[in-house]
């Protein structure tokens, strides 16, 4: 590290090197930490998390029984010690609180002004943050397990909704009605993702084990549909493609949009090249995956090799991104983990699980020295220590 | 003098990493002594002499002159009796000493201290993964280890390929069948999935090995020597009505495309197969049905092939089941019996469980031991 540093100080090397490094060494000392703990707010299992990427401050949280909640990350203490809290609610007793399980949350890319959630009683819900109050509601025939809202866009403000029908709808945020319907799916749509790379493409993973990108300008059907066996491209064969041997539960696109990574319930990862569509065949072995909704995972970024957390049964695995290789399982809850985010800032990763809890891995790179009794005494050098005393004697 | 004699013998032999303090926290002269635990008494006192801050706070050489004589009380109180064990009279001795050796202690601090007990193997652990550069230090996993009965081979898929044909019955099925291996018994014997992954798609594009779909999982890809194929198929179809198309197949189609499935366009429009043509190639079984208009590559006469594995795979992820613990010395399952059911033989079938991740494998001081994953 020290090398790093006057390495950048001579010019000998690229900023941007060092601070690859040492986001790389704290996502490898990733680890549970006394010191920092989040708030329990829900009453069941948490299904989604997200937090806004304009600052990094604000985490939202759906749960399977219709509360949201908004943390606020930030440290604001001097204490190491810190707990984050919460903010606000959408309660039980709110008006317009959700009926059902929530499955999605996502803020809105450009301000934490407003955020949307999606759930299973069938409704996508645009929030006001500051009046806490629905600014719109797009109601559905089916449930809707995700939807997504592209993070780059300014040209458009489509959020994806994938629900229990075969069809992904768009739906329009300045016009408040569901705009474009793109069919190509023939069971339920469990995840959708918008690239962080393209303001148009849009990749959507379903149950009958398909995965398809597409561009939603485009009138006549999807781009691509991911081939895990890298067979031969042609129109009629589509129709046999399947990206996994069961139904695809989740997508995330690594951070600069150029791969995509799925996750099925046949137990694999795969990593697809996002802009042909070919299966790059990294193995990351067994990745158990039981769930019958979708599976948020994330990909950290701003690191030298990007990693993958994965919920893997009760607790998180940690894979390399490009190389496949198994670092570590981060073991801490008690019951299944549904859904994982990476602070990329501060490089830490806050996890969800049916056990009501939210977990905050924090990058520890020291050896924590034994609690000691006199800590706050000892910050102070006894020579500048006050001695100043009200009493008489004194 | 006595002192540095008590420094030699602490000079441990290897010296523990470098514990980095969190800069700010000052040691109060109690620390040692609590971390004393287990330390030798010539040690321990020689560590309470040196204190717990590195060099570099500098706060160490405020402390020393102040505090050594507020030791003295400490001492006098008793603070540890149990780890003191003995040696206040040494300690004393320590504190009274003068200052210079007490110095000369604290360069040798990182060898004396011995340490904070407490989960030293996982901070060694973080500190090999902490990357140098941006080169990552790889953390051992616990896969396959060097084994001896299971593991001679290391790196190259291809000759993980032949090895595993070796262990193939051939007799058994009258050498009808090629030999046959599975992607899963190479994922055993290469170490790292993504680049036998990546050499065996290379095979296949040169052309020297075969992916086929074995029917009853779709992930399980049984890998077979192209030639072997050939000269075994030939033989199965000879003389019988559909040994024309099957020739044609082989010498058109096998060579030019390499993948594991084949579309109903590509077999009319590509190769001139006519649908009769294709129906002989399904009859042979050289294709099997995929879905509408396409169809898996597939060995003839496989069906027996697959029936034994599937019984024996699960008899032999039966015997670790059944096993105390649900968990079994590696050497100990391949001294058993096999069970009847078990026609390939137990090596086949344990290299496959251990690629296909069915069963853990830990290492541990009497060999691999398999565990059967919890979920």
């Amino acid at each position: 590290m020290l090398g790093f540093l006057s390495a950048r100080q001579t010019g000998l090397e690229d900023p941007l090197r060092l601070r690859r490094a040492a986001s790389t060494r704290r996502v490898l000392g990733l680890e549970l930490n006394k010191d920092r703990d989040v708030e329990r707010v829900h009453g069941g299992g948490i299904n989604t998390l997200d937090i806004e990427p304009v600052e990094g401050r604000y985490m939202l949280s759906g749960g399977s029984d219709g509360v949201i909640v908004l943390y606020d990350l930030e440290n604001s203490s001097r204490q190491p010690y810190y707990t984050c809290k919460a903010v606000c609610s959408v309660d039980r007793y709110h008006p317009d609180v959700h009926k059902y399980s929530v499955e999605t949350v996502q803020w809105y890319p450009h301000d934490t002004g407003m955020f949307t959630s999606s759930s299973f009683d069938k409704t996508l819900k645009v929030w006001d943050t500051n009046t806490l109050q629905t600014a719109d509601v797009f109601n559905f025939e089916e449930t809707v397990y995700s939807h997504h809202m592209s993070p780059v866009s300014t040209k458009h403000c489509l959020v994806a909704v994938g629900t229990r029908g075969p069809k992904v709808q768009l739906c329009d945020l300045k016009s408040g009605s569901c705009s474009h319907i793109l069919q190509g799916h023939r069971q339920e749509i469990l995840a959708v993702s918008w690239s962080p790379r393209y303001d148009y493409i849009l990749a959507t993973a379903s149950a009958d084990s398909r995965v398809k990108l597409w561009d939603v300008r485009r009138a006549s059907g999807c781009l691509i549909t991911l081939d895990q066996h890298n067979g031969e491209k042609s129109q009629a064969v589509e129709s046999a493609n399947t990206a996994h041997n069961g139904k695809v539960n989740g997508l995330c696109f690594t951070s600069d949009g150029l791969h995509l990574l799925t996750v099925g319930t046949d137990n694999r990862m795969r990593l697809w090249n996002s802009s042909n569509g070919e299966n790059t065949l990294v193995n990351y072995g067994k990745v158990c995956n039981n769930s019958k909704k979708g599976l948020k995972f994330t990909v950290s970024s701003g690191c030298s090799s990007e990693f993958v957390f994965v919920p893997y049964g009760s607790t998180i695995a940690v894979y390399t991104v490009y190389s496949g290789e198994q670092i570590t399982m981060l073991k801490g809850h008690y019951k299944s983990v549904d859904c994982c985010v990476f602070q990329s800032n501060l490089q830490e990763l806050y996890s969800g699980s049916r056990d009501c809890n939210i977990l905050a891995w924090v990058p520890s790179l020291y050896e924590p020295v034994p609690d000691d009794d006199e800590t706050t005494k000892s910050q102070l050098n006894p020579a500048f220590e006050d001695a100043w005393s009200s009493s008489d004697e004194g | 003098m006595s002192f540095s004699q008590e420094v030699d013998p602490n000079v441990a032999p290897g010296a523990p990493p470098h514990r980095p303090r969190v800069p700010g926290r000052a040691c109060s002269w109690r620390d040692p002594i609590r971390c004393r635990r287990g330390a030798r008494p010539g040690g321990g006192g020689a560590g309470i002499c040196v204190g717990t801050t590195p060099s570099s706070t500098g706060l160490r050489d405020d402390k020393l002159t102040p505090l050594s004589s507020s030791r003295l009380g400490t001492y006098g109180e008793g603070g540890s009796p149990g780890l003191l064990g003995g040696t206040p009279g040494e300690a004393v001795r320590h504190c009274s000493a003068p200052e210079d050796p007490i110095f000369r202690l604290s360069s040798l601090y990182p060898y004396l201290f011995p340490g904070i007990i407490k989960s030293r193997d996982m901070s060694r652990k973080r500190h090999r993964l902490v990357p140098e550069t941006t080169g990552l230090k790889r953390r051992r996993k616990e896969g396959p280890v060097e084994s001896d009965p299971l593991r001679g081979e290391l790196g190259s898929a291809r000759a993980a390929v032949s090895e595993l044909m070796q262990l193939f019955p051939r007799g058994l099925f009258e050498d009808a069948l090629p030999p046959i291996a599975l992607r899963s018994q190479v994922y055993s014997l290469v170490p790292d999935r993504t680049v036998a992954d990546r050499q065996l798609k290379e095979l296949q594009e040169q052309g020297e090995i075969r992916i086929v779909q074995l029917g009853f999982d779709l992930d399980a890809h049984g890998i077979i020597f192209t030639e072997d194929y050939r000269t075994r198929v030939l033989k199965a179809c000879d003389g019988r009505p559909y040994a024309g198309a099957v020739q044609k197949f082989l010498a058109s189609v096998l060579p030019a495309c390499g993948d594991l499935s084949f579309q109903q366009e590509q077999m009319t429009q590509t190769f001139g197969f006519r649908d009769s043509e294709i129906t002989h190639l399904v009859n042979a079984g050289v294709l099997t049905v995929r879905d509408a208009g396409s169809w898996w590559l597939a060995v003839p006469g496989a069906g027996r092939f697959i029936k034994y594995f599937v019984k024996g795979r699960q008899a032999v992820l039966g015997m670790v089941r059944k096993a105390k613990y649900r968990e079994l010395l590696l050497s100990e399952l391949l001294g058993r019996r096999a069970p009847a059911v078990v026609r390939l033989g137990l090596t086949y079938h344990v290299h496959d469980l251990i690629g296909a991740q069915l069963v853990d494998c830990i290492s541990t001081t009497s060999g691999t031991l398999l565990r059967l994953p919890e979920t």
